[in-house]
């Protein structure tokens, strides 16, 4: 990028959506002057001659000063993320453990995931796997030395993928254990593996795993393009840790999967640091809906839709996920999304066991229609820690494209110029954890009171959610007082922080942390409509 | 009845209609089309690449009950020894559990012995339409490229088939079990909205040969595939059936542009097939009417299944559960614009 052009595009193509923003340096700033979304295969170039027609009408002058027009926006400079649909992994193993484990290494990146063992698939089910078009790539392994269950059927495996390895020369494979030394693998494949074939990659061996397998995961992900919008975007989460001097996590739930990163700036020599989990498992609706994601998105809704009828939803919601966004499919939509948030939680336990970052922003077309408070709850609900953090929006989608600049001065001097036009503020959110629950009922267990751009005080009740005004640019020093000893970070009865408004205001979660929900459908329902009244009122039961 | 010809609707010029590019786009039609026909380990391939071949003609072979056999030696006559080569047995041996198995895949060697992808019946499948054999890879599938043109669904289920081309009720309608006539036999129907279990298995039983429905929910996909299983199964099998979904699971009428073109090949020879999931109208002379280019449809939502005409678009607008969503204004017959999200539109190309 060079400095003569005062006027640029930053586009974000995902499976759903294309988004466009239209930047500009009128003075000495870049500036965020307009932004729009359309399904995904919308012309840029319409998108882009639209926000240009807008600029155009509502200040010509500098319209005209940036060189802006409707005729000629779509040959603007572009920054340009785009996205492509997952990819498809086999993973197979001589026993159902092994396969599980290999699977929860996959399920940390963005591949979709098809697995088999010969416990659950007989050789020919295996074999038609290997063999299915969609599949790009094979995960294959095994202990070394090779357990007890795996025994018996390592030979067959060997030479099923081997065989594979040779009916599709286009078939990469990831060996995670001794699979190629034996004899089978050069039967099937024709020649022994010698390490030269680039296709064949071979990984660490399946073993006692103690904590995430990244070089495993690393080779994985390196098997695919890094061109998505959820790579660029953490390249651009670095920028925008390390511009405004503090821990960021990212949170993105796409159609087809989600995105997980923790930013933290850089430290004397130190430059920022991320880590980052991608994950098909998190997509908004997974491409074949069966019936455990039925349930998981009923486990969220306070609605008296049956299983059919929300398989029904779920399935045109997949299909055409701009479809249906208001009114109860708006409702519906963020019940998927709270669903694919556990999911994402569940693959993730290594970042959620970090502390509470200063700010989360989410991310993707999930966050952009319901309503900031539904959101600030949704996050609330399901990715869950004790502390404060500040809650925004990348509304514009601006991390993805941001994320393709290489230069990392570059990045940074644009990120910091957007920061504040990047970021829709939600609100803040405080996760009170160790709260003692009530004998019967509400029990009112201390109060929290604001002093600052905003001042007042309110009763903090076990088990609810306090929503307390405190509008965007507001700042406030928030006093929670307990009459026991709580947790919000660290443990003490009396705990200050610093806490900045939003649309949301600032919420205050009493629910405990891990959240509790009741076992019954009906209590489950109530409570989650209850809560769900104060953040997104006329909530149906 | 012969296949009515029909002249192409008057287009409207896209740039008479600002915005509307920003809706999304449906294709209604494809040409030509790539026919893909899965094949199992274990099933044959009964064509080669490059062949022509007929409609009803037999394209591959599978095994109504597949399994793997486990054989050991060298393998079938001629001393086959490569994963992916057909095996034969020899003098009727039988493999290590003593069954008997006439033919075979060989899908990889471990401890000296094959394992063979095999099965007991094996039948045919015909292809439902006339083209050229792009592409054959056993254990994967054959492509038959037809020159025809396809009007393309969401999804198939069951199939292929084909038939005659029969619309029997309106873009609204829902055909009921009692109204599936038995004269509908060796038809393909256009079946309106929805259709429900009983009716499709109604349909199956008088000899219907495909419906074509707008919507159909999950509990009849599952009801139907079920009751497909336990037909293909049983030991006469079942003729062939299929079922074109055209817009996903909740009910709404069929599209009036898709409507059209049924109307147009109505009388002629079509075929249901599943990947992509299409229509294949076989006679090239039918003309297709293109949509009017300012036609927008309400896909979903509370005005779900209405059309109109595009008047441009409407911007940011609030409407149910309080939602902000980007709009355009449609035009339904004499009555004023109403703003509707963009979303929940739909245009067809």
């Amino acid at each position: 990028m060079t400095t003569v052009p005062r006027a640029l595009l930053a586009i974000d193509a995902g499976s759903a959506t294309v988004s466009v923003a239209l930047l500009g340096k009128p003075w000495k700033r870049w500036r965020l002057l307009g932004s729009l979304a359309a399904p995904a295969g919308a012309p840029i170039a319409e998108l882009a001659s639209t926000l240009a027609l807008r600029l155009i009408s509502t200040d010509p002058r500098m319209a005209g000063e940036l060189a802006v027009s409707a005729e000629g926006a779509a040959d603007l400079p572009r920054l340009e993320a785009v996205s492509t649909p997952p990819a498809t992994l086999a993973v197979l193993g001589a026993s159902r453990r092994a396969v599980g484990l290999l699977e929860s290494v996959a399920a940390r990146t963005p591949w979709r995931l098809r697995t088999a063992s010969p416990e659950s698939h007989d050789p020919r089910e295996m074999t038609e796997l290997a063999l299915r078009p969609e599949v790009s790539a094979i995960l294959v392994g095994a202990g070394d030395p090779p357990g007890p269950d795996e025994r018996g059927w390592l030979d067959d495996l060997a030479g099923l993928v081997g065989a594979a390895t040779r009916r599709r020369p286009e078939l990469r494979v990831v060996l995670a254990g001794p699979v190629a030394a034996r004899p089978a693998w050069a039967e099937g494949a024709g020649r022994p593996f010698d390490g030269s074939q680039e296709r064949i990659i071979e990984g660490p061996p399946l073993g006692m795993r103690s904590g995430p397998d990244e070089p495993l995961r690393e080779i994985l992900e390196g098997l695919l393009p890094a061109a998505g919008s959820r790579h660029t975007a953490v390249r651009a989460l670095l920028s925008l840790a390390d511009s405004l001097d503090r821990t960021i996590e990212l949170i993105d739930i796409g159609l087809d999967g989600g995105l997980r990163a923790m930013a933290s700036p850089g430290v004397a020599d130190q430059g920022p640091a991320a880590v980052a989990v991608r994950t098909a498992q998190a997509a908004l609706v997974p491409r074949d809906v069966d019936d455990a994601d039925v349930d998981e998105v009923l486990a969220w809704t306070t609605g008296s839709l049956d299983r059919h009828r929300m398989g029904d939803r779920l399935m045109d919601l997949r299909a055409a996920p701009w479809a249906d966004v208001s009114g109860e499919g708006a409702r519906l939509r963020l019940a998927a999304t709270r669903a694919a948030l556990s999911r994402l939680d569940a693959h993730t336990q290594d970042i959620a066991g970090m502390p509470s970052p200063d700010v989360t922003v989410v991310s993707g077309g999930a966050f952009a229609v319901a309503p900031a408070r539904a959101v600030a709850l949704a996050v609330a609900d399901t990715v869950r820690r004790p502390g404060t953090t500040q809650l925004a929006n990348d509304h514009a989608r601006l991390l993805g494209p941001i994320g393709t600049i290489d230069d990392p001065d570059e990045r940074r001097e644009l990120v910091a110029d957007l920061a504040d036009d990047l970021l829709a503020p939600i609100g803040s959110l405080v996760v009170v954890a160790g709260v003692p629950s009530g004998r019967r009922g509400a029990n009112r267990i201390g109060r929290i009171t604001l002093d600052g751009d905003a001042h007042g005080r309110h009763d903090l009740v076990s088990g609810e959610v306090a929503f307390i005004d405190l509008a965007p640019g507001d700042r406030a020093l928030a006093t929670l007082e307990f009459r026991d000893a709580v947790r919000v970070g660290h443990r003490a009865r009396r705990i200050s922080v610093p806490v900045s408004g939003g649309v949301a205001g600032l919420a205050v979660d009493m629910r405990d942390v891990p959240l509790r929900l009741p076992e019954r459908r009906d209590r489950r329902r109530a409570a989650l409509a209850a809560w769900g009244e104060l953040a997104w009122p006329g909530d149906e039961r | 009845m012969a296949p009515r010809v029909e002249p192409a609707a008057r287009a409207v010029p896209v740039a008479d209609a600002p915005g509307i590019e920003l809706v999304a786009r449906r294709r209604l039609l494809l040409s030509p089309v790539d026919a893909f026909f899965r094949l199992h380990p274990g099933d044959r391939a009964l064509v080669k690449e490059g062949e022509a071949v007929g409609r009803g003609q037999p394209i591959l072979e599978h095994f109504r009950e597949p399994r793997t056999l486990v054989v050991p030696g060298s393998g079938g006559e001629g001393g086959q020894q490569l994963p992916g080569d057909r095996w034969t047995a020899t003098n009727g041996r039988a493999n290590r559990e003593g069954q008997v198995a006439a033919d075979g895949e060989l899908l990889f060697r471990s401890g000296g012995r094959w394992r063979i992808a095999s099965g007991e019946r094996a039948e045919p499948l015909e292809s439902p339409v006339a083209g050229v054999v792009h592409e054959v890879r056993p254990g994967a599938g054959v492509t038959l490229r037809s020159t025809a043109n396809a009007i393309i669904g969401r999804t198939v289920l069951a199939g292929p088939s084909w038939g005659k081309l029969q619309v029997a009720t309106g873009s609204d309608g829902e055909l009921r079990a009692q109204h599936v006539d038995v004269g509908m036999a060796g038809s393909i129907i256009v079946a309106g909205a929805r259709m429900d279990a009983e009716a499709l298995t109604r349909a199956r039983a008088v000899g219907i040969r495909g419906v074509v429905v707008a919507a159909l929910g999950i509990k009849e996909q599952r009801d139907f595939l079920a009751s497909e299983r336990r037909g293909r199964a049983a030991v006469h099998g079942l003729p062939p059936f299929g079922i074109l979904v055209l817009d996903g699971a909740a009910r709404r009428p069929i599209a009036s542009p898709l409507m059209t073109l049924f109307e147009a090949a109505e009388g002629g020879m079509v075929a249901i097939v599943g990947d992509p999931p299409a229509l294949v109208i076989d006679d090239p002379s039918v003309r297709l009417p293109a949509p009017p280019a300012d036609l927008v449809r309400v896909r979903s939502g509370p005005l779900a299944g209405a059309e109109g005409t595009w008047a441009g678009l409407a911007g940011p607008r609030r409407f149910p559960a309080g939602v902000t969503l980007e709009a355009a204004f449609v035009r339904f017959g004499g009555r004023p614009p109403v703003a509707i999200p963009l979303g929940d539109l739909e245009r067809f190309a």
